[in-house]
């Protein structure tokens, strides 16, 4: 059995004065709430401000999911919500699609128009709690376009809304793939960051190393492609959008996936904080402190959840909490125990944010910030993972950053590579997995958990739904407002779209229509799948 | 490892999913076992993997779910028995309730692996039940 | 459907003429795997081809080619052509398995019945990679394809052995610098005739563009008596730009051709020589290296043992073989 970090770090047996020698405290850590901010952003950590706690949601209808939420409510989760939508919308394509007939709601919320947000988000506050919308790179200008049409709505302004809902181009690498093309996403990526700064919307962009780490990357890996992610992005908006580090910094959260390795995890958030507040001192020269804070949101690994014993992934998913609040996050939602059989069922996801309860109000962990400063191993490996980051971030920047590494195929082998070797090692019992290589039981003795049934009738109601709600529409308005969407579209990619979007999607435009005419304004086909035709002419 | 030399197979996503992880990792490790593999990749149709099935002529076909709508995969076992491809197994791994791993079994699924499933047991699956099997081992 | 096994060589040719895919298939797997047998059917679809356009496109590991193939493939569909693919792909020199990414990058085409992509490994099949390209190709061209597309990695022998059995070649570049442009120069670069510049939004594109024209001016004047002026097109696969113009290059070059009835002769005489040194390269190969032949084996102890020479077990080899 391998007793080293997953990126390949050998752990002694003990530690001691001469593995944290030259440590400076005022240097390295400072105490909480001053830079570097290893120990956090807030003097009194969580008793000056708790982490949300949340589930993501989305499931069927935008109805049912509504109801799932007002029940992630009930069950003490007031602090946001947060939901993530299903691979139709993911794709850019309408439910009415031919492929999306096949998948509506299923493994997500169907959010193909302003009208399935308005029905999400029924007697939901828009204000008073935060609002994530997760999906894939493409829509976020749609999600984002949904937040402030139905702010408006309601009547409120719009930059009272907090949250995040934009999510970065990158992860269509990082084995979460889809149809839109990379520098299409980039631009329209840069578009939303640019709009909600302006006009100083506080929504978020979530720069994914979550989906690096659970397709396989390592923990130094993954701080040096987040590290690169941000630079890439802000130095995009400074450059190319005209704005300073320090109002830039404030669109880019970060969201981390926390496995078993409880001390490694740790130690990579606390990282991660202080090289960030450096890059952000030293690099782009921040002016203001709270640019030289990241925000970092937790996911707890879904890939830990293993098929075999699935209520062994209860105490996984114990650890992973503890290590991400000792760790110091803003944010946490958990992988659920039957994370590797289907979508969340209400129990497990009720398990879920009750470990997190538990965590918060039991444990003691969240009543003193940074508990394990100070410890030689911790110490010890937090400079470690910092110190393997960097080497990698310094390769990634030696190539010209994260965009032309990825155009090198340099991040996209460093991630196979890596995850065939973890494939390996658990292949070769190099590292033991309770249950699955290590302490097999007979298949027949395993309990049986509940299972959220996926049912493909309700990808045909949707799709049905939404082939005659289309027909009700302001034809009128929709010609015009995407008529000018097609206009706007073909002004270059530094012309902002959202003004238009959002004209557009308060018409109900649907995503399908939104970026099939961004599409072909840009001269790729309409569909992303070539399978349907613009029902529009717009020349 | 030269389990696979001329063995040809698929392996792809099914529908809109987007999770390629399972499947490179499958893929490569065919690839090292000597088999030669037809990555088709994500958002692939039950008609695509048909029709690339049928141009490729293959031996076998391996579906990567993360969790699909897995009537899709059901359905393409269909398209491929209407199309005279019917020797031709469809192997899953990935994200699958067990009650629907078993469903798919009774219809013309030829195996599922879940996930943890070690590259030896896929291998020797794979090799054992590809379509002229027989051939490749006299 | 004929079946696999067939040698029904009628059988065959006919359900090729006819379009069945399947048929098609299974006829390439059993080329895969070196079934002797096959040189009979082979000799009548030889017979039976030579109306498709061969078009070989190669260059560089990742400088697009598939992408590039599958917006040509576009073009050509809107033309009313019909397109069939034959892409070739490394294998693994430690397993000698391959992954075969090709078709992935050809996803736009997959549901089209006027387009047929087959995929082929380095080391899959079980003779030559460049005699067995060169039979699949006679497969396909005894159908009724309107283009058949040839496409590998433009490194080593094998790959370059493979692009010979095209009527036009296609070589893709990416935008270079300064090295890599000489290397371009000294290497691979004189079996293209028509020369593409992809990821044409890089900054250094224009600047490569006029340096392999630079090349082309050159090595006309240095060899005047050619009458084909090799042209260079800009593209960007991604957003399909510069794909037409490709598209009429590659009918400018048959068109050429047909005027030129001298150099299309000379070429299609190049093809016949090449194919079949590949052919008797491959048989030698067969008798020589695969250690089946008793007889073959004697008389390599025999050159072993110095009672014999190598030379002269060449001679009875290709005795043999006339």
């Amino acid at each position: 059995m391998k007793r080293e970090t997953d990126y390949g770090y050998a752990l002694k047996g003990a530690y001691g004065p001469e593995d944290v020698t030259g440590f400076d405290y005022s240097r390295d850590l400072a105490d909480p709430g001053q830079y570097p901010y290893t120990r956090g952003y807030f003097p009194q950590g969580y008793r000056s401000r708790m982490w949300t706690q949340r589930m993501t949601a989305g499931l069927g209808t935008s109805a049912a999911a509504n109801l799932v939420l007002k029940n992630y409510r009930e069950m003490g989760q007031t602090g946001g919500i947060c939901v993530i939508s299903d691979r139709v919308f993911s794709d850019c394509i309408d439910p009415d699609h031919p492929l999306g007939r096949r998948e509506a709601g299923i493994l997500g919320w169907p959010g193909c128009s302003l009208l399935e947000f308005e029905e999400l988000m029924d007697g939901i506050p828009l204000t008073g709690q935060s609002i994530t919308l997760l999906g894939s790179s493409a829509p976020s200008v749609m999600r984002l376009a949904y937040i402030v049409a139905l702010a408006q709505k309601r009547g409120i302004d719009p930059s009272e809304v907090h949250g995040s809902c934009m999510e970065s181009p990158f992860e269509n690498y990082f084995g979460q793939t889809d149809v839109s093309p990379f520098d299409l996403n980039l631009k329209l990526f840069l578009d939303a960051g640019e709009y909600v700064l302006r006009n100083k919307i506080r929504m978020r962009a979530s720069i994914i190393s979550q989906h690096f780490q659970e397709s396989g990357g390592n923990s130094a890996q993954a701080l040096a492609i987040c590290l690169s992610m941000i630079k890439e992005v802000c130095g995009r908006l400074i450059n190319e959008r005209g704005l300073d580090f320090d109002t830039t910094s404030l669109f880019p959260y970060e969201l981390v996936s926390v496995g078993t390795r409880f001390f490694d995890e740790i130690a990579k958030i606390r990282a991660l904080r202080r090289m960030y507040a450096r890059m952000a001192k030293e690099e782009f020269h921040a002016k203001t402190e709270k640019a030289c804070q990241l925000l970092i949101a937790i996911h707890t690994s879904g890939r830990t959840m293993t098929f075999q014993q699935p209520l062994n992934n209860i105490v996984r998913c114990a650890i992973q909490t503890l290590a991400g609040v000792i760790g110091g996050c803003t944010a946490l939602d958990n992988a659920t125990l039957d994370n590797a059989h289907s979508e969340p069922s209400a129990l497990a996801a009720r398990m879920s944010l009750n470990t997190q309860h538990i965590v918060a109000y039991e444990s003691g962990a969240a009543d003193v910030v940074d508990p394990l400063a100070g410890s030689y191993y911790m110490e010890a490996l937090t400079n470690k993972v910092e110190e393997e980051g960097y080497r990698i971030y310094n390769e990634i920047q030696g190539m010209g950053g994260m965009i032309a590494a990825l155009e090198r195929g340099y991040v996209q082998d460093m991630l196979s590579a890596e995850a065939a070797k973890k494939f390996q090692e658990i292949d070769r019992k190099e590292r033991l997995v309770v249950g699955v290589n290590h302490l097999v039981i007979p298949e027949e003795d395993d309990f049986e958990i509940p299972i959220q049934e996926v049912h493909s009738h309700d990808s045909e109601k949707i799709a049905d739904r939404m082939e005659a709600w289309k027909k009700t529409r302001d034809q009128a308005a929709l010609q015009t407002t995407l008529a000018q969407l097609y206009a706007d579209g073909k002004k270059g990619d530094r012309f902002n779209l959202m003004p238009a979007i959002i004209e557009a999607v308060k018409a109900y435009a649907s995503v399908g229509e939104v970026m099939g005419t961004i599409r072909l304004a840009r001269g790729l086909t309409y569909d992303p799948f070539d399978m349907i035709q613009c029902p529009y002419a717009y020349e | 490892m030269h389990k696979g030399k001329g063995i040809k197979v698929i392996i792809s996503m099914i529908g809109l999913d987007g999770h390629t992880t399972g499947g490179e990792i499958v893929a490569r490790v065919l690839r090292d076992a000597g088999f030669e593999v037809i990555y088709l990749g994500a958002t692939q149709t039950p008609e695509m993997i048909l029709k690339a099935a049928i141009q490729e002529d293959v031996d076998a076909i391996g579906i990567s779910s993360h969790a699909s709508n897995f009537h899709q995969i059901e359905y393409l076992v269909e398209l491929l028995k209407d199309n005279g491809m019917g020797d031709v197994p469809v192997i899953c791994g990935g994200n699958i309730p067990k009650h629907v791993a078993s469903r798919l079994k009774g219809n013309g699924i030829a195996e599922v692996f879940p996930p943890g499933s070690s590259s030896a047991q896929i291998i020797d699956y794979v090799t054992a039940n590809a379509r002229g099997a027989a051939r490749k081992s006299a | 459907m004929v079946e696999a096994g067939s040698d029904d060589i009628q059988a065959v040719t006919a359900a090729l003429a006819r379009g069945d895919i399947r048929a098609c298939a299974r006829i390439i797997s059993r080329v895969e795997r070196a079934e002797e047998d096959l040189v009979p059917l082979l000799r009548a679809l030889y017979k039976a081809g030579g109306r498709a356009q061969v078009v070989g496109v190669t260059g560089p590991p990742g400088a697009g080619k598939s992408s590039l193939v599958s917006q040509m493939i576009r073009v050509w569909r809107k033309r009313g052509k019909r397109v069939a693919v034959l892409a070739v792909d490394p294998s693994s020199p430690f397993s000698g398995g391959a992954v075969l990414g090709d078709r992935l990058r050809m996803a736009d085409h997959t549901c089209d019945d006027g387009v047929f992509i087959r995929s082929m490994a380095s080391r899959g099949q079980l003779g030559g990679l460049a005699k067995a390209a060169g039979d699949v190709l006679t497969v396909l061209d005894a159908m009724d394809w309107d283009v058949i597309v040839v496409e590998t990695v433009g490194v080593g022998q094998n790959e370059t052995a493979i692009i010979r059995h095209a009527d036009v070649v296609v070589l893709v570049q990416t935008p270079m610098g300064g090295d890599d442009v000489q290397a371009a120069k000294a290497g691979i670069n004189e079996i293209g005739d028509i020369y593409v510049v992809n990821k044409g939004d890089h900054p250094e594109a224009d600047r490569t563009v006029s340096q392999i024209r630079d090349m082309i001016t050159l090595d006309h004047h240095l060899h005047p008596e050619s009458t084909w002026i090799r042209p260079v097109v800009k593209t960007q696969s991604i957003l399909g730009q510069g794909v037409e113009d490709l598209a009429d290059a590659v009918q400018q070059w048959f068109d050429h051709v047909r005027n030129h009835p001298e150099t299309a002769a000379a070429r299609a005489r190049h093809r016949v020589r090449h194919r079949t040194a590949e052919i008797i390269r491959d048989t030698l190969d067969k008798r020589l290296l695969r250690d089946e032949e008793q007889i073959v084996d004697s008389m390599i102890d025999q050159v072993v043992s110095r009672h014999r020479d190598p030379y002269t077990l060449a001679d009875s080899l290709l005795a043999g073989m006339a």
